[in-house]
């Protein structure tokens, strides 16, 4: 088959490295477009279009890994960085303590990319402005003195090429957007609320009717009188009581908790010095018990309009569904073939880069917990008194992934069974298997959502990973909330 | 000429517009990331990324790339004025700098510059022999980047600079102990005496003890500081926060807030940082002082808050590029001044009870109109016991003021260091900040985590 000029390049440069002395290559070739507009306050706030394209080449040499990036789509530019690939690996290898192996994985070939209706690229910018001026629209109250919305798109083209003769070409398309109101009450007391996530809204692999979808001149009206009505609401008491936690909270609960802690390179240390590492262990699979029997957390790159979707990681491993924990038990993890091969298990299929100029690393694709059964208010129900927590609006957890602390934007009190007034700044903090055993209850397939969030980091130089979760509300008992100083 | 202006007054001429402007970064790093003592992610970057940004009729648009040959640098001067037409006029755009001189700067270090990865790889593995008995974990990294702006008002601004760094992690199973050093001249740095520290804290930090949630006196090493310190920096002194109320010092400008030694300030050209001449929109850096002697006196501006605030304000040269503009000025050059104390063991005397700190995690902001700030304490974390330190802590849970930190001050070193803040997402821009080790009597711990080690 003939090659098209950007295979090309990236068979160059396996050529290259390979010549240069590289047991092993692997070279990506991305171009991506990305669109980012936001208003405020009635006005445009940025409009930008950025693009980016490369091409980055991993290999291994004598045992140890080397990585370089060039900017250049052309023979001269993909050669130099698998040269330079050449030479930083061979430099890193003379004190390497052992040789990398990779766990086996037969060469692919194909191509992806998720249906779409309306590539959202293509989407005129006055479109996108207009939508996001209507939407703030709503939101306005005397007392919301910013009121904000966004919308992104992308598209990405990915060839990958290895020495194992793997050839797959790939197409991401993604969009999102979200709406911010900020309120400022005549003491200085300031409250916010977001919809349809905190933190840069939420994005899909999809066309442009995911952003229609979102409906977010349909939430701009809640959205605005709930930041206002947070001025006078009463502080969230402290103390152990029952949560309820809203799909958009729960979606961060899980990827801090279950997501990072289960990502294999952390296991073995390799984010020690950054990121962290995790509590669990190699051998823990199979028998660590991390939450109750209602815990059911699935890796799966599958998933339609998910962020981590694909037709095969940066390194070549086909999408697969996975389980994680099942019933409450670690049975899987998130891995690269280098972390199978030292496991022993055959796992694979989590590796990605940001972007050209990154080193794959071990990240969540789309990690969801799994629905359970009922609605959220059958899950109110069975709370005499507690709280129902939503909107994520602070977070922060240990290097192991053990003690976390996570605030929302806003608490209701649950009393017999019933939402009543609402409360401002929660919080609430647990140790993660000690939180995920006192989960009682998951709520049903019609109340799991799936969010996609694209602020990810990890790795040095940093990497920003594009991730879903699909969530549902869930309940727990005896958890510490009201944690301020 | 510098490559990163060439790119720059290319583009511009490529604008076609009422007036235009670009901003370049050209990077050349390596990084050579270590784990369980041996290289395992050594990542080299080449790249050129031009922002172009074009003004028609009161309307503004952007948009950045990286292919910078001709037709490439058309293209996105076209998607920029694509994007301007497809705008509303922009009431709240300051215009475009107007020809200035930047000041003088040092910051670039030829044989930083001139590393290879060979020398890269190797800086990371004197690092790691230095610090057998223990894994070692972090990494090595030097860059050499170009930083410019052109506009068609005439301005035109370059600047390449340089930076290095080393970081390291000694671990075992049940120990861990930290330390780093920065400088845009990598001569500075002693990778060996870095692994040498981390590894000499982490032998102090086996069978660690806990505390009880408390609000504790504490030794606060630069590390750590400088941390909080770039968190309340990020949502506090950003003059956007401060018009929009979201900052804590909204309406409290000219308080005395802070303890009288608590002075700080912000100098993107002193030499002990690292030193640049000009922001990302081109405007000369300026000196600012944000807290005298306990007093809150101001905070950064860009062209857009300054025009914004209409009372007189300039830009004081901490202006993102386009693109970024929304999340207001960033202070990248923070500064504590330092006090009189000669070392941290002379701030545990003043602290008599309490807890050290070396370093933190995953910091999260609880308040920002209070600066109240959550995180980890980590690899280093011990109690302080008549004036010593003694015994090792597990990591401890803090949701703390900071601004009740830095009313109780009981001392500061006099010596300031140098702690990078950049972890190295998007493009290669260097910045930190430069402070002492701290002693306060407000350090609040809400919970205990897991104990030091991997």
């Amino acid at each position: 088959m003939y090659a098209r000029p950007v295979e090309r390049l990236a068979d160059h440069a396996i050529d290259a490295a390979i010549a240069a002395g590289a047991g092993y290559a692997d070279a990506r070739v991305v171009q991506r477009r990305a669109q980012h507009v936001s208003t405020k306050n009635g006005e445009v706030d940025t409009v930008s279009d950025a693009e980016t394209q490369g091409v980055g080449v991993r290999v291994l040499v004598d045992g140890a890994w080397g990585f370089a990036g060039d900017p250049r789509m052309s023979e001269e530019g993909a050669r130099d960085a698998a040269l330079r690939a050449v030479a930083f690996a061979r430099a890193s290898a003379l004190r390497a303590r052992r040789r990398v192996e990779l766990a086996p994985l037969p060469a692919a070939s194909g191509g992806f990319s998720a249906p779409l209706e309306r590539d959202p690229v293509d989407v005129p910018l006055e479109e996108k402005i207009a939508l996001c001026l209507k939407a703030e629209e709503g939101m306005r109250r005397p007392e919301v003195t910013i009121t904000e919305a966004m919308v992104r798109a992308m598209r990405e083209h990915r060839v990958f090429r290895s020495s194992e003769g793997a050839r797959i070409a790939q197409r991401f398309v993604e969009c999102g957007g979200g709406i911010d109101a900020l309120a400022v009450s005549d003491e200085g007391r300031v409250q916010n609320r977001s919809y349809p996530s905190a933190h840069g809204g939420s994005s899909g692999q999809a066309g442009w009717e995911y952003v229609l979808g979102l409906g977010l001149d349909r939430e701009a009206p809640r959205v605005g009188e709930e930041a206002a009505a947070l001025l006078t609401a009463d502080l969230c008491p402290a103390g152990v009581t029952t949560i309820v936690v809203d799909a958009e909270q729960m979606l961060l609960q899980v990827h801090e908790s279950v997501g990072h802690p289960t990502e294999l390179d952390r296991v073995y240390g390799t984010e020690a010095a950054y990121a962290g590492t995790s509590f669990l262990k190699p051998n823990d699979v199979g028998s660590l018990r991390y939450g109750s029997e209602h815990m059911n957390i699935t890796a799966d790159p599958t998933t339609p309009v998910g962020l981590g979707t694909f037709g095969w990681d940066d390194e070549g491993a086909p999408a697969r569904r996975q389980p994680v924990v099942e019933g409450g038990v670690l049975t899987g993890y998130l891995a690269s073939r280098e972390t199978s091969a030292l496991i022993g298990r055959e796992l694979g299929g989590s590796m990605r880069a940001d972007n050209w100029s990154r080193m794959p690393l071990v990240r969540m694709t789309n990690l969801h917990l799994e629905p359970g059964a009922g609605t959220l208010e059958d899950l109110l129900a069975d709370v005499d008194d507690g709280l129902y927590l939503c909107t994520n609006k602070s977070w922060s957890i240990d290097d192991k992934r053990l003690n976390f602390q996570f605030g929302t934007q806003v608490a209701w009190e649950i009393k017999k069974g019933k939402l009543g007034r609402m409360l401002r700044d929660p919080t609430y903090t647990g140790v993660t298997p000690e939180f995920w055993g006192r989960l009682d209850a998951v709520a049903g397939t019609e109340a799991w959502e799936l969010h996609g969030l694209t602020n990810c980091g990890k790795g040095q130089p940093g990497q920003h990973a594009h991730v879903s979760h699909g969530t549902a509300p869930a309940r727990f008992r005896d958890v510490q909330v009201g944690v301020r100083q | 000429m510098n490559r990163a202006l060439e790119l720059a007054e290319r583009a511009v001429r490529a604008a076609d517009g009422d007036e235009a402007d670009a901003s370049v970064h050209v990077e050349r790093s390596g990084f050579a990331r270590f784990a369980d003592s041996a290289v395992h992610q050594p990542t080299l970057i080449t790249d050129e990324s031009v922002t172009v940004r074009v003004v028609r009729d009161g309307r503004v648009g952007c948009a950045t790339t990286n292919r910078t040959d001709d037709d490439g640098l058309a293209a996105a001067a076209a998607r920029a004025g694509e994007a301007a037409d497809s705008s509303p006029v922009d009431p709240g755009f300051p215009g475009l700098q107007e020809p200035a001189p930047p000041p003088d700067a040092e910051g670039f270090d030829e044989p930083t510059a001139a590393l290879t990865p060979e020398e890269q790889a190797e800086s990371a593995a004197t690092a790691i022999a230095a610090a057998p008995e223990l894994g070692l974990y972090g990494y090595y990294t030097s860059a050499v980047t170009e930083l410019a702006v052109a506009s068609t008002t005439g301005h035109a601004v370059a600047q390449a600079i340089t930076d290095a760094s080393v970081l390291a992690l000694a671990a075992s199973d049940e120990a861990s102990g930290y330390a780093e050093a920065t400088s845009w001249r990598a001569g500075d740095l002693d990778p060996a005496a870095v692994a040498r520290e981390a590894a000499e804290k982490a032998a102090r930090t086996q069978r660690a003890d806990t505390v009880e949630a408390s609000t504790y006196r504490a030794v606060l090493e630069p590390y750590a500081i400088s941390e909080l310190l770039f968190y309340f920096g990020f949502t506090s002194l950003n003059a956007l926060a401060l018009l929009e109320g979201r900052s804590y010092l909204s309406g409290r400008l000219g308080e005395r807030l802070f303890h009288p030694d608590f002075t700080l300030w912000d100098d993107g050209l002193d030499p002990r940082g690292y030193p640049k001449a000009f922001d990302l929109e081109g405007v000369p850096k300026q000196r600012v002082t944000i807290v005298e002697e306990g007093v809150a006196r101001d905070v950064v501006w860009d062209r857009r808050t300054a025009k914004q605030a209409d009372d007189g304000h300039v830009s004081t040269g901490h202006g993102l590029s386009a693109p970024a503009q929304g999340f207001g000025p960033i202070p990248f050059n923070l500064a504590m001044a330092g006090g009189d104390a000669a070392s941290v063991d002379e701030l545990a005397e003043r602290v008599g009870d309490g807890i050290y700190v070396t370093r933190l995690h995953y910091l999260g902001v609880v308040d920002p109109r209070e600066g109240i700030i959550t995180g980890m304490t980590r690899d280093g974390t011990f109690l302080v016991q008549g004036g010593k330190v003694t015994k090792p802590l597990v990591n401890l849970r803090f949701t703390t003021s900071f601004p009740a930190l830095a009313a109780g001050l009981l001392g500061l070193t006099k010596e300031v260091t140098l702690v990078n803040r950049s972890d190295f997402y998007d493009e290669r821009y260097p910045y930190g900040t430069l402070v002492p080790a701290v002693a306060t009597e407000a350090f609040t711990i809400v919970g205990t985590g897991s104990g030091p080690g991997l």
